[in-house]
């Protein structure tokens, strides 16, 4: 067993395949004290690959910790948010959509845009957590099908909620607008006390940074569009 | 006509807000209730009831005439019927 650190959250792991391994290296940590074990009940990984034949061992063996994690961080008073995280200026902007909606491919425009100020801190699945309450995204070894992602944790500036578009436009939510838009992108399948839990993190955070409804095209103008809007104003910051 | 089990109703935002905590239920995402629909709710999950049983529970409660409080009752069903939550 190996201890990882990630979301102010001690976790520990006995990654057996290349995937898993590679991904939580850059988490790991002199041994302490773990808040969160994960360890697979004996066959069961090999039991899950009979539901899904077409996943190997090494994606087995890293969705299950992926999901387990997630659950367990609801416990923690943090929660998952299916979305694309990219950094600037030390300030997160999370794009959240079903897949296949190019929430990584408007992200990486915002690289291209932006060069060494920014960076991709969870590409599909960011752990959101407060800190002296601040809502705060932090980089997990999960990161869905894609690659990229860092152990970083960065203040939330903003949410947006992504849609393809013919044209680009950009609108704040209330709370109560974004709700059933962001539920639908976290872990929603809980039991009674898990949602209880689930609903009240998830209240929080719908009231602690602005949300935003984009429909877009591909390309840089969206990307300059949804920074100039989604930034901190001149006025927030004096 | 009574609630299937497996829902939570939960004050969220200042509204109702009900979701599925069960894998036997079809609900995916959430619906969301005004007061009158608070009420209602709570009013089934009493057990077994019937609209004019609402209606007349609705008039008791609320300073509300009982045609109002029919179509109400009546609105409030039919989205509870469309997302599968009852059991008639």
């Amino acid at each position: 067993m190996a201890l990882y650190s990630f979301c102010g959250l001690t976790v520990e792991m006995d990654p057996q395949f290349p995937l898993l391994l590679e991904r939580s290296a850059p988490y790991l940590v002199p041994s302490e004290k773990a808040d969160i074990c994960l360890a697979p009940a004996s066959g069961y990984l090999e039991r899950l690959g009979e539901t899904y034949p077409k996943l190997g061992a090494d994606w087995l063996e890293y969705m299950w910790h992926s999901s387990a994690f997630y659950r367990f961080l609801l416990r923690f008073d943090g929660i998952m948010l299916h979305s694309s995280a990219v950094v600037v200026d030390d300030r997160a902007y999370l794009f959240s959509a079903p897949p296949g909606t190019g929430k990584s491919t408007h992200t990486a425009g915002w690289l291209r845009l932006f060069g060494d100020r920014a960076f991709i801190l969870n590409d599909d699945k960011p752990a959101l957590r407060f800190f002296d309450g601040r809502l705060y995204a932090c980089g997990t070894p999960f990161t869905g099908t894609s690659p990229l992602g860092r152990n970083a944790r960065v203040p939330v500036q903003g949410i947006c909620v992504l849609e393809r578009g013919e044209e680009n436009r950009i609108l704040p939510l209330t709370a109560r607008e974004a709700l059933p838009r962001i539920y639908t992108q976290t872990i929603f399948r809980l039991s009674r006390p898990l949602m209880e839990r689930m609903l009240t993190t998830l209240e929080a955070v719908l009231n602690a940074v602005p949300i935003f409804l984009m429909q877009c095209t591909i390309g840089e103008a969206a990307c300059r569009m949804a920074w100039e809007t989604m930034k901190e104003s001149e006025d927030d910051a004096t | 006509m009574k609630l299937k089990e497996g829902y939570l109703l939960r004050d969220m935002l200042g509204m109702g807000v009900v979701v599925s905590v069960s894998a036997e239920t079809q609900l995916e995402g959430v619906i969301t209730l005004n007061d009158t629909g608070i009420f209602l709710w709570k009013q089934l999950e009493q057990g077994d009831t019937t609209p004019e049983a609402l209606t007349a529970a609705l008039t008791a409660a609320y300073e509300v005439d009982e045609q109002t409080a029919r179509q109400d009752v009546a609105a409030f069903l039919s989205k509870a019927r469309e997302a599968g939550l009852l059991a008639e």
